[in-house]
């Protein structure tokens, strides 16, 4: 059962080769066959000469990144890129989501749709469709959602897993909150899932804990590698009846994601060290879980600065103080658990019904994937992937950001040219709205 | 249009072959043969009858239109013949001889025939048992059928929560749900893909029975199973096909069961109504009522048309005309009334297009009354109601005297 990931724009394709490259790495490392077989058959087929190829297609409008990306995986001498599974054009989109999603999507449409359906056609069986893409520029977040909705279309009872690169909040570029509005607005009617990284925290999580001085795009996509990888990776869940899964996309989505208004998901790991201080450290199961739980409720998304204030309130409590302050509600929480002694951990902690709404049990919204099989060299490691009010913010303050240009029609007519209409913006900004208040209200 | 009688009785026969061989593929085991058809058409006698029986009593009890296997409280032919008929009144097929004792069996002089048995299956093809049989035989065979699971009468609280934490609950649950429905098609899917493999692999290489272990005979067992499925549907699709002629020839079973010169009225029923469909028939006997009704608005009308003498008075006058003339509030009612009017309704019914196209009401249940015997009746009917009229007058008119004659001051001319 496979996975096929569809890499769009510079940020998709940069991040999709570090995701494959590391799901392999891990994969081969040691003596793991059951896991490397699950692993590779999810992620890779092998041609007639025995060489590895990982199912995706990379989409981008300019060459140079897709060029970047396969001579890469080339270079790994591990794997390697279809030969035909890539589609480029000269120009660029110019960070303009509406000259993405109008014109360069439905001009190469037909394109874009053969070679997705070839790498489908090539599974046993599609678990689901990987779409990566960031939101600012103008091919990932304008294309990637021209394209995502043409896979909906074509594939409607498939499982279609969006993960967004959110730019950093001081701006990459200056049209980014239009870009992101339009992008989110449009996928969380076409998506099952929509997982998230934010710049800001994986560049936290590269200065804070990994110690790295000059802090690279390449440092970041690792990162998110990782924590993307220890999703992805096969583990034993409680459908799985003991051997790996062999529908991530599907369980994933089926465990976080089922009420159509709640469709946001952010990803949080425990431990991350700088690779060189790997070899003094040593972590237990319930220091990491308390420390995981603390960032969750607290909504911290590292292991530096947690505040261990926060409390989870009681029912009772809750239903009176409606301003609850910082504690974070879950609506559902998958808990992935990779390493030593895996079956005996005890994961209690995650069940309290005080960090979910009133309406779901935590049976309903917590669930646990384990495997023994330790992860990128960390002996132990824990990741929490949380449809949670952890995006609330950055989410708030994109859109607010959005309607404090649109309010003085900033930009406005780079839009309208390609055929987005003033309306489409305030479609997006009032669906997004919804989303919002939706989230706000989770208790 | 005009055919010769010999290429339309060769075809009716395929056509009935056709019949044959998707009853005995639904699963059947005493289907009669094409030959037993035609003969039964005609009386064609005990043996003939005893092929219909069967095949009868088995459709009753693959249906579950009796409750008890006929064969296993068999206590002998007339068992059979009664839970036969007692299945058909179920299915709301009447005909005379389900109500003689015995149902049928050495009936009086001649009086029932392989025919009723012949009209008693067309009925029940033409009422949707067919398609019953072919589903429940489906549903043996396809062992890949997702079944629609009969519906759980859930007992809903009268009072559904409908506050917002419900709502969205709900709302969960049914996303759970269809994501699960996905996952299910896509392992359907990849099922699918492996046994295509499979089979394409096993093919060319006709595994040797030495080597065939428990894995290939299920898979043997499972290819029996689809070719018979196959067989089943084809049958049923070339008897869709070729099911008007079967309809038509039906038809002139039916016609000439009713000029039959033995046939007789309908007698009544063991419970005292007038025997007819028992259910199915609402149409008809709604209209049997507003038939029953119609003398007494008649009169009634009579009535105020009288009334002139009296106008200002009438609505009394009526009033109490009905209240001292015992005899208008019962209509004279015909003994053969409600069949009169069938005869009428059901003709164009017989003609029509075979009951499997819309209406399945045909059943050839109706008593008959010949047109002379129909006048006859009508004219004493008509005196009956004429000579009740002039009472009436008669009646009136004494009544309208005597209140005059109470006004003293008035004097009138009587008309």
């Amino acid at each position: 059962m496979s996975v096929v990931t569809v890499q769009l724009g510079q940020c998709g394709n940069q991040v999709g080769q570090q995701l494959l490259h590391s799901l392999l790495c891990d994969a081969q490392e040691g003596q793991r066959k059951e896991l490397c077989t699950a692993s590779r058959e999810r992620f890779f087929h092998q041609d007639t000469h025995g060489e590895l190829v990982a199912r995706a297609v990379l989409i981008d409008m300019e060459p140079k990144v897709i060029n970047q990306s396969i001579s890469r995986a080339a270079r790994s001498g591990m794997w390697r890129y279809g030969e035909t599974s890539h589609f480029s054009q000269k120009q660029g989109s110019g960070n303009n989501w509406a000259n993405g999603f109008c014109v360069h999507g439905p001009a190469h449409r037909e394109v874009v749709e053969e070679l997705v359906r070839r790498e489908v056609e090539r599974c046993d069986r599609l678990s689901g469709l990987l779409a990566m893409m960031s939101v600012a520029g103008g091919t990932g977040s304008g294309v990637g959602t021209y394209v995502t909705q043409c896979l909906r279309d074509v594939y409607p009872k498939s499982f279609i897993l969006n993960h967004l690169t959110w730019p950093y909040g001081t701006g990459e570029v200056i049209v980014q909150n239009y870009n992101s509005v339009l992008t989110l607005a449009h996928l969380y009617q076409l998506s099952d899932a929509i997982l998230v990284h934010e710049n800001d925290t994986v560049h936290q999580i590269c200065s804070q804990l990994l110690n790295i001085k000059h802090i690279s795009f390449a440092d970041v996509n690792s990162v998110i590698a990782h924590q993307l990888g220890s999703v992805l990776q096969p583990a034993l869940t409680a459908d799985s009846q003991g051997a790996y899964s062999r529908n991530p996309l599907g369980e994933l989505v089926s465990a976080l994601c089922c009420h159509p208004e709640f469709k946001l998901l952010s990803v949080s790991s425990i431990p991350q060290v700088p690779l060189a201080s790997m070899a003094y450290s040593s972590f237990s199961w319930p220091s990491l879980l308390k420390h995981l739980r603390q960032m969750l409720i607290s909504n911290t998304k590292m292991e530096e600065g947690i505040d261990w204030q926060v409390r989870p309130l009681a029912a009772a409590e809750r239903s009176r103080n409606l301003t609850a302050g910082s504690f974070n509600t879950s609506l559902a929480n998958v808990l992935i658990l990779r390493g030593k002694d895996v079956y005996s951990t005890e994961t209690a902690g995650f069940e309290d019904p005080a960090l979910y709404s009133s309406w779901l049990s935590p049976q309903e919204a917590f669930s646990v994937w384990k495997s023994p099989v330790p992860f990128n060299k960390y002996e132990k490691s824990a990741t929490l992937v949380s449809n949670s009010q952890a995006l609330l913010r950055p989410l708030d303050s994109m859109v607010g950001g959005a309607w404090n240009m649109f309010a003085s029609r900033a930009y406005i007519h780079q839009y309208t040219k390609f055929g987005i209409s003033e309306e489409d913006f305030l479609d997006s900004f009032s669906s997004l709205e919804q989303v919002i208040s939706s989230y706000k209200e989770l208790r | 249009m005009q055919r010769s009688a010999a290429a339309v009785s060769v075809e009716v026969k395929q056509v009935i072959a056709a019949l044959c061989r998707l009853l005995a593929a639904t699963g059947l085991e005493c289907v009669p043969a094409p030959e037993h058809f035609r003969r039964a058409k005609f009386g064609g006698g005990p043996a003939v009858e005893d092929q219909f029986w069967q095949v009868l009593a088995n459709i009753q009890q693959k249906c579950g239109f009796v409750s008890c296997e006929p064969r296993s409280q068999l206590g002998g032919a007339t068992e059979l013949r009664r839970l036969v008929a007692a299945g058909l009144w179920q299915t709301g097929y009447h005909a005379d001889w389900m109500y003689e004792r015995g149902g049928g069996e050495g009936g009086e002089g001649g009086r029932f025939s392989s025919k009723d048995l012949l009209l008693a299956l067309g009925w029940l093809l033409a009422t949707g048992t067919l398609e019953k049989l072919l589903t429940q035989r489906v549903e043996q065979l396809d062992k890949t059928l997702i079944l629609t699971p009969s519906p759980v009468n859930h007992r809903l609280p009268t009072e559904l929560p409908l506050d917002s934490a419900s709502v969205r609950r709900l709302q969960w649950l049914v996303g759970s749900l269809r994501h699960q429905g996905r996952t299910l098609l896509s392992m359907q899917e990849e099922r699918t893909c492996l046994l295509h493999a499979v089979s394409v692999a096993s093919l060319p290489s006709s595994v040797s029975p030495s080597s065939s272990d428990q894995s290939s005979t299920l898979l043997r067992k499972d290819c029996v199973c689809l070719q018979q499925l196959c067989d089943l549907l084809e049958a049923y699709l070339n008897w869709r096909q070729v099911e008007k002629v079967f309809w038509t020839w039906m038809d002139s079973v039916v016609d000439g069961h009713l000029t039959d010169p033995v046939h007789k009225k309908p007698t009544i029923a063991p419970n005292g109504r007038a025997a007819r469909c028992h259910h199915g028939n609402c149409g008809l006997e709604k209209l049997d009522d507003m038939l029953l009704r119609q003398p007494t608005t008649q009169q009634g009308q009579g009535t105020v048309r009288e009334a002139p003498e009296g106008r200002g008075e009438g609505g009394l006058l009526q009033g109490r005309s009905d209240s001292c003339l015992p005899p208008l509030s019962c209509p004279p009612r015909l003994p053969c009334c409600p069949l009169a009017y069938r005869l009428q309704t059901e003709r164009p019914v017989r003609h029509s297009s075979p009951p499997a196209d819309g209406d399945r009401g045909g059943t050839p249940t109706a008593g008959e009354l010949s047109a002379s015997q129909a006048v006859e009746l009508l004219l004493q009917t008509e005196a009956l109601l004429l000579e009740r009229r002039g009472r009436q007058r008669l009646a009136n008119r004494t009544q309208l005297q005597e209140m005059i004659g109470r006004l003293d001051e008035l004097v009138l001319i009587p008309p």
